[in-house]
């Protein structure tokens, strides 16, 4: 008796295909063309070339790539595709997922053991994946006792406030989600939020050690974003501003780490902390606290949460590099773009064919070349951060608290003191020697 | 409340103050074991363990079988030191029984008996490891450990639960090729555990949590009667395998260490210095060693005892494990009580816990070679 | 039931033990003054028999000494134990029940670590309490003094030894269960008369 299929008949076979296909037709009629209608008469269509684009035209353009180019550059100019996918969440999440892999791979070869291998065949590359299906398969448990709305708005309010941190981040010239002229302070008033729905969240789940780890993340987050804000304001001082793409443009001939080590050594401790990353995790040391405030999360509010570290671990190693890694700023390593198709066309058959593609090129040169540079720029930043990990220990909330209030504070003075001898020696800054 | 509770039981008063902590059962960082915590804010005030969710009655199920058939479960409270646990029974026996082990068999048991304590101690050092929220020296000595596993595979034939003693010898002898095998693998072993130093015991965040937190003094540790890694990190030279030498192990040549700090870093570190003494002796048994020889006496099917009483006390890998054995005559022990170290180092564990950070909690609460299996027997 | 000493002795004959316990107590006198006593090779029991002589020495190895007292005497004896042989720890406390003599023994199993030449020695220390067959652990006559205040360590072991047979330590800050569960509502488990199913 064979396992595959005991009662195999061609006639359920059939029937089954029969019946695929008409559910397909009933949801399409009943669901799909409703919504193709109101796609129609209430979206605004794009005005490319002084012509509006009706629907039959972006029909008619799908087929012919040339007449769809202009139409998918247009789109990638649109606010929904800055916000979904490329400087803001889609892409934030793919460089999270990646370095998260590589990362655990990395880890695993430091403690002689090969990490994920099955999923996704190749090296468990998928396991991440399969990770976020697992937690979306599960149930999710509500304490008793819980004050249920704010115990369910907390994780969703965790992934938002990350995703607002994201769209800050300027990743290449002209592409970031919210180029607002106050974006370091913006950063500032997003992370302020994280403490607030940190302890939200461990309140509301009536229950002990939630409580005691959203205290402690509660100190550490306060006491570590003093350092934090202190050890950016030397670069604020010697840019003159407060927009992150301006901060970024300042330093096309060297990166802010070469003045100011102090600050950026500060500043990277204090995103250790802010990330709760070993050596300070202590909101969710296992031992002591069983998970911390993460305890009574399950299932798919635990995903989110998970999801919103990752966005933040991200958008603060692209601070990082934002702010004293020189950005998307690095040497041409991106061929240029050939000048004579955009003008000439490619000529596929010389003397008789020849064709022209308007909207080409489809991106800048320099944003390719700076979404490069950023990117490794990054990746190499959250390798860093991740991979204490694998050579220390945690350490005890005291001692957190003694390094943030003792050590990092006056070394973040230190760094405010070498930009002002920067500024008032007249080597950078207005009328500076660079 | 009018609800009657059980006795025993009492409801527990609300405090604004005081936060009861019940860490464990069902807590990552408690083993089988609960203990009752009370925190004022970030310290300790009151700590209060509580034994006893894996006791299986080892004492009571040992009055009812024979000599023989208590071997294999009286191994289960530790398996990871199951040839140390079994050590002091068989001692007993053979001392009940006027037996004499084969000169072959005492090496063997000697190297066997070393093999499980880095075994053990491997094991625990995982678990200090990922107590302090170090992976990788949780994985390190989980991996390492395999390599003396393999070895005790060969032996014994089982990887943790070995039932290689018994009285009169071991069960069987090794494989020809055996000495070479060990030797090869205990010399890789001491390169590894090495390494230890630099990725944990020299690590200064590793230093700056466990140096000065539940300092045992020497009076302390002497009065509240702790063994094992727990005394000889305050300063008490104590090792059965010294005071007391059982087997061959006055023949061997090995020191025990001993530190003056009573901290829980010397805590820690006692354990992983008592692994390259165990190398040593493995080392120095195996050149030692009759290269062949019977490894057995035989038994009757049902020996039987004298109206006496014996007790009997190795170091395992925790410390001094003791067997009480009472014989009235009959083929099974009239009472045999088993004290296990575990059990008597949990006595300090509110000396220590309390008035200490809660943060400290684990680091304390590993360092004391508790091992909860083996207290609640 | 005890093996006796004079039987012991001969068994044990051969055994030349040489204890330093004269150099630390200068003021016990030397053994052979007490004619009465009954001589041992192990100096241990005979100061013990010199202090009490209602004591018996049911052994004494070279490195066991076993000593029988009544529930009354454990305390002193025990403090003399401490204080003048430097035995300062216990190593276990175990019960033993006996039915059909109506009485169920403690014994303290007693070691050294601050006195080097001891740490060899076990002093046994043990004692009888009466049984009573319908047992109400700690309401009942099975009572006996806590060694708590004299050697600290006993602390969990006595605990363990009330809810294993019922024997109520006075003295001891703390009487509750250890391994038990605490609404455990059966006999204390590990007397002869709680029987293990199918055996």
């Amino acid at each position: 008796m064979s396992v595959i299929a005991p009662k195999f008949r061609l006639g359920y076979l059939i029937k089954g295909v029969i019946d695929n296909i008409f559910w397909i037709i009933l949801l399409v009629t009943l669901i799909g063309i409703p919504i193709v209608q109101i796609v129609l008469i209430y979206i605004d269509f794009p005005i490319i070339d002084g012509e509006i684009w009706n629907p039959f035209r972006v029909l008619d353009a799908l087929t012919h790539p040339e007449r769809a180019l202009p139409l998918v550059v247009s789109f990638m100019q649109s606010d929904l595709f800055k916000v979904v996918a490329f400087p803001g969440f889609g892409f934030a999440a793919l460089i999270a997922a990646a370095t998260i892999f590589i990362e655990r791979k990395m880890l695993a070869k430091l403690q002689l053991r090969v990490g994920p291998f099955y999923c996704g065949k190749v090296e468990g590359i998928l396991q991440l994946m399969a990770d976020g299906l697992k937690l979306i398969s599960k149930e999710i448990i509500i304490p008793a006792k819980a004050d249920k709305p704010i115990f369910w708005a907390a994780p969703v309010l965790f992934a938002a406030t990350a995703g607002a941190f994201v769209a800050l981040i300027p990743v290449a010239p002209g592409w970031v989600v919210a180029d607002i002229d106050l974006g370091l302070l913006a950063v500032f008033a997003v992370i302020g939020f994280f403490p607030i729905i940190t302890i939200l969240s461990a309140w509301s789940s009536n229950s002990k050690f939630p409580f005691i780890g959203g205290i402690r993340a509660l100190h550490q987050m306060v006491s570590f974003e003093i350092p934090l804000i202190l050890s950016v304001l030397g670069i604020v001082m010697l840019t003159g501003t407060l927009n992150l793409a301006e901060i970024v443009q300042s330093q096309a001939n060297f990166p802010w780490i070469i003045f100011m080590p102090v600050g950026a050594v500060v500043f990277f401790i204090t995103i250790l902390a802010e990330l709760e990353r070993i050596p300070f995790d202590l909101p969710e040391a296992e031992s002591e606290i069983v998970a911390g405030w993460l305890t009574e999360f399950s299932g798919m509010m635990y995903g989110l949460v998970q999801l919103g570290t990752y966005l933040k671990l991200y958008a603060f190693a692209g601070l990082f590099v934002v702010l004293f890694l020189g950005g998307w700023n690095g040497p041409d390593i991106v061929p240029p773009f050939p000048a004579e198709i955009v003008t000439d066309g490619i000529t596929i058959l010389p003397g008789a064919l020849t064709v022209e593609i308007p909207g080409l090129p489809l991106l800048a040169h320099e944003m390719i070349n700076g979404t490069i540079w950023f990117m490794l720029k990054t990746i190499g930043v959250i390798l860093v951060i991740l991979l204490p990990r694998g050579v220390f220990p945690r350490i005890r909330i005291d001692m957190l608290l003694h390094i943030g209030w003792y050590k990092l504070i006056a070394l973040s003075f230190v760094n405010i003191f070498i930009a002002l001898a920067l500024v008032y020696g007249g080597v950078i800054g207005p009328g500076g020697i660079l | 409340m009018s609800a009657k509770l059980p006795p025993g039981l009492q409801l527990e008063k609300v405090d604004d103050r005081i936060m009861t902590l019940n860490v464990g059962p069902q807590h990552p960082g408690s083993g089988h074991m609960r203990i009752i915590i009370k925190v004022d804010g970030d310290y300790i005030v009151h700590t209060d363990p509580d034994p006893g969710y894996v006791h299986r009655g080892e004492e009571k199920m040992a009055e009812y079988r024979n000599y023989i058939t208590n071997i294999p479960h009286l191994e289960r409270p530790v398996i990871h030191d199951s040839c140390n646990i079994l050590y002091p029974y068989c001692l007993g026996i053979e001392e009940l029984l006027g037996l004499e082990v084969p000169e072959r068999a005492k090496y063997l048991r000697v190297i066997a008996a070393e093999l499980n304590r880095c075994v053990y101690i491997q094991y625990w050092l995982a678990i200090y490891g990922i107590f302090l929220g170090h992976s990788t020296m949780f994985m390190w000595p989980t991996g390492d450990r395999e390599l003396l596993i393999d070895l005790l595979e060969k032996m014994t034939g089982a990887r943790v639960t070995h039932a290689y003693f018994v009285p009169g010898g071991i069960r069987n002898d090794v494989p020809p090729n055996f000495e070479d095998v060990c030797l090869r693998q205990v010399n890789y072993f001491e390169k590894r555990i090495k390494e230890y130093a630099d990725v944990f015991y020299d690590n200064p965040i590793l230093i700056s949590r466990t140096r000065d937190t539940g300092v045992l003094s020497r009076e302390d540790a002497i009065k509240l009667g702790t063994t094992g890694s727990v005394l000889r990190a305050s300063g008490v030279d104590f090792d059965i395998r010294k005071k007391e030498p059982y087997d061959v192990y006055d023949e061997l040549d090995f020191q025990s260490p001993t530190l003056k700090e009573g901290d829980s870093y010397a805590r820690s570190k006692i354990p992983w210095l008592d692994m390259f003494e165990s190398c040593r002796i493995i080392r120095d048994a195996l050149k030692k060693m009759p290269k062949s020889g019977s490894v057995r006496v035989k038994l009757k099917p049902k020996p039987k005892g004298g109206d006496t009483e014996i007790y009997r006390r190795v170091e395992s890998g925790r410390g001094a494990l003791g067997m009480y054995i009472v014989s009235k005559g009959k083929p099974q022990p009239y009472r045999l009580k088993i004290s296990v170290p575990s059990f008597r180092n949990l006595i300090a564990m509110p000396h220590l816990l309390t008035g200490e950070k809660l943060g400290n909690m684990p680091a304390v609460y590993w360092s004391l070679n508790y091992w909860p299996v083996e207290a609640d027997r | 039931m005890y093996v006796t000493a004079r039987e012991n002795k001969k068994n044990e004959g051969k055994v030349v033990l040489k204890m330093s316990s004269d150099e630390n107590n200068t003021n016990v006198e030397k053994t052979e003054e007490a004619p009465p006593v009954p001589e041992f090779e192990n100096p241990l029991a005979n100061l013990i028999l010199k202090k009490f002589p209602s004591a018996t020495i049911a052994f004494a190895n070279p490195d066991r000494t076993r000593v029988n007292v009544s529930k009354e005497e454990i305390i002193q004896t025990a403090s003399f134990i401490r204080d003048e042989l430097h035995f300062d720890h216990a190593e276990s406390v175990s019960g033993v029940d006996y039915p059909d003599e109506k009485q169920i023994e403690v014994v303290y199993h007693l070691g050294s670590y601050d006195d080097p030449s001891l740490s060899k020695q076990i002093m046994i220390l043990a004692t009888r309490v009466p049984r009573e067959d319908n047992p109400h652990p700690g309401n009942d006559t099975t009572k006996l003094s806590s060694l708590y205040e004299i050697f600290p360590s006993v602390a969990f072991h006595e605990r363990e030894c009330f809810e294993m047979l019922g024997v109520y330590f006075e003295g001891n800050p703390d009487n509750r269960r250890l391994l038990l569960p605490e609404d455990w509502a059966d006999i204390p488990p590990l007397r002869k008369d709680f029987d293990i199913k199918g055996r």
